[in-house]
């Protein structure tokens, strides 16, 4: 249960090439789309704070 | 891009309604500015794939060159750019080595030397005049973009060269595996043998590189802005003055955020370094496996940062004598192990503090694990274990977050109020 989570979240990441078992063509797209999406969104909003990264100065 | 007025680190701020200009002008954050993709990422992961295969190396080097010209000039001005001789010197030099030569003890201490004087002159010399006025220190000292390391991928080319662990390359292969600008600035550190293949291959899956790599890097991009940068609100609370005026819990609080906060920014600063060579259709090393759900501090280990913890096993423990010596070197050989660690994350005795405290819980792990064997698989005890291992990671955290002043008043006021 714990890792087809851990795959699943890792395959929408980008982590991981190989698709899940249970995500069909369809909602695999659609999935992948939303993530896209919310990640623009998400980005889109915060990026006005931004900081270094902390290892630049390492 | 956001609505409200807010400064960066480096002292730049960014105000509503200008992002795109402020970002381009941002430049120091290189990951996270427009610059990196519409200058160099895109037209350089583009043209990579359309050039012939002997041109390909020429354009991660051209375009290297030119990334670490433009951001070292933007953060450290004429004498970080002219910095870019060091690469052209170590291509050179590199030339020179092979198995059993002379010439890569002459790299290794290259390297070396490079980082010490660069990285850690005034701290050494000023530890070595202690009380007294400091008088060889360098006033105008900065660090080279990337320092820590581009000197590691120098060193372990040259280690494995004597060693006949990797082929030489062309001069061109070298180029660009020291040049490749998505992993030169903060990793994951590459190998050489791992890399030429992937240099050598013809970039083929398109699509699936891309679809990919742009996949990670905006996951990277998420865990910096929408949890990284989140967090510095509380973070930011670090400091000798809101640390003397808060609640013991509220310190636990902004302690736990930089635990999560570090995590999100490095991991984040990865998935866009990996996500970015994907695009290239070159696959570099994974630097995080879910570090914070391990069982114990040295799986931990094997989990975060990866890159570097293999470097530190095979170019620093291995040479030691690894486990292969007697207990109590065994102990000795991973504490000085992380306290090269430490040191090589900073130069400051808070940062020893920090190394000297992984090398005694991992040492401390081996102990245990030598009297009660094999962990157990009761399911309270395995959620128990990965708890402790989180909070002890984390109880570290303060010393590689502040300087020792201010981490041992943060833990003054913590156990003692």
């Amino acid at each position: 249960m714990l890792s087809r989570f851990r795959n699943t979240i890792e395959y929408l990441a980008g982590e991981r090439d190989v698709r899940p078992p249970f995500l069909n063509g369809y909602i695999d797209l659609l999935l992948r789309c939303l993530v896209w999406g919310f990640a623009m969104l998400l980005i889109y909003t915060f990026s006005g704070q931004s900081s270094k990264f902390i290892y630049i100065d390492f | 891009m956001a609505s409200i007025q807010t400064t960066v680190l480096v002292g730049t701020p960014i105000r509503a309604g200008d992002g795109f200009e402020s970002l381009l002008r941002v430049n120091s954050l290189i990951f996270n500015t427009f610059a990196y993709y519409l200058v160099f990422l895109l037209p350089a992961a583009t043209l990579y794939r359309l050039v012939p295969a002997s041109l390909r190396v020429w354009v991660i080097s051209v375009f290297g060159s030119a990334f670490f010209l433009y951001f070292s000039y933007t953060m450290a001005g004429t004498w970080g750019a002219l910095c870019l001789l060091i690469f052209l010197w170590e291509s050179i030099i590199s030339r020179l080595y092979g198995p059993r030569s002379g010439w890569c003890i002459f790299g290794i201490l290259q390297s070396v030397t490079l980082l010490g004087i660069f990285k850690y002159w005034n701290f050494f010399t000023g530890l070595a005049l202690f009380g007294r006025t400091n008088l060889i220190r360098w006033q105008g000292a900065f660090l080279p973009l990337g320092i820590s390391f581009f000197t590691f991928e120098f060193y372990h080319y040259a280690w494995d060269r004597r060693q006949n662990k990797t082929e030489a390359g062309t001069l061109g292969e070298y180029l660009a595996f020291i040049l490749f600008f998505p992993t030169m600035v903060a990793g994951p550190i590459k190998r050489y043998q791992d890399f030429l293949p992937k240099l050598r291959q013809k970039p083929t899956a398109w699509n699936l590189d891309w679809e990919r790599g742009i996949t990670r890097i905006l996951t990277g991009l998420v865990k910096k802005f929408a949890v990284a940068d989140l967090l510095t609100a509380w973070t930011d609370h670090l400091n000798v003055h809101d640390i003397l005026i808060a609640d013991r819990r509220v310190l636990i609080l902004w302690g736990f955020a930089y635990g999560i906060k570090i995590y999100a920014d490095f991991s984040g600063y990865s998935d866009i370094a990996i996500g970015s060579a994907r695009l290239f259709g070159i696959r570099v090393p994974e630097n995080f496996d879910w570090p914070y759900g391990r069982r114990n501090i040295q799986r931990f280990w094997q989990s975060w940062h990866i890159s570097l913890t293999r470097w530190l096993i095979d170019y620093v423990y291995i040479p030691l004598g690894g486990s292969r010596v007697s207990t109590p070197r065994i102990y000795l050989n991973i504490i000085v192990v992380m306290l090269v660690s430490g040191l090589w994350h900073g130069a400051g005795i808070n940062f020893v503090v920090w190394g000297l405290w992984h090398g005694l819980l991992l040492a401390g792990h081996r102990i245990w694990r030598g009297f009660m064997g094999n962990p157990s698989s009761n399911p309270v005890a395995i959620f128990s274990s990965r708890l402790l291992t989180f909070v002890l990671v984390n109880a570290g955290w303060p010393f590689f977050c502040m300087n020792m002043h201010t981490a041992t008043l943060f833990y003054r006021r913590l156990i003692f109020g």
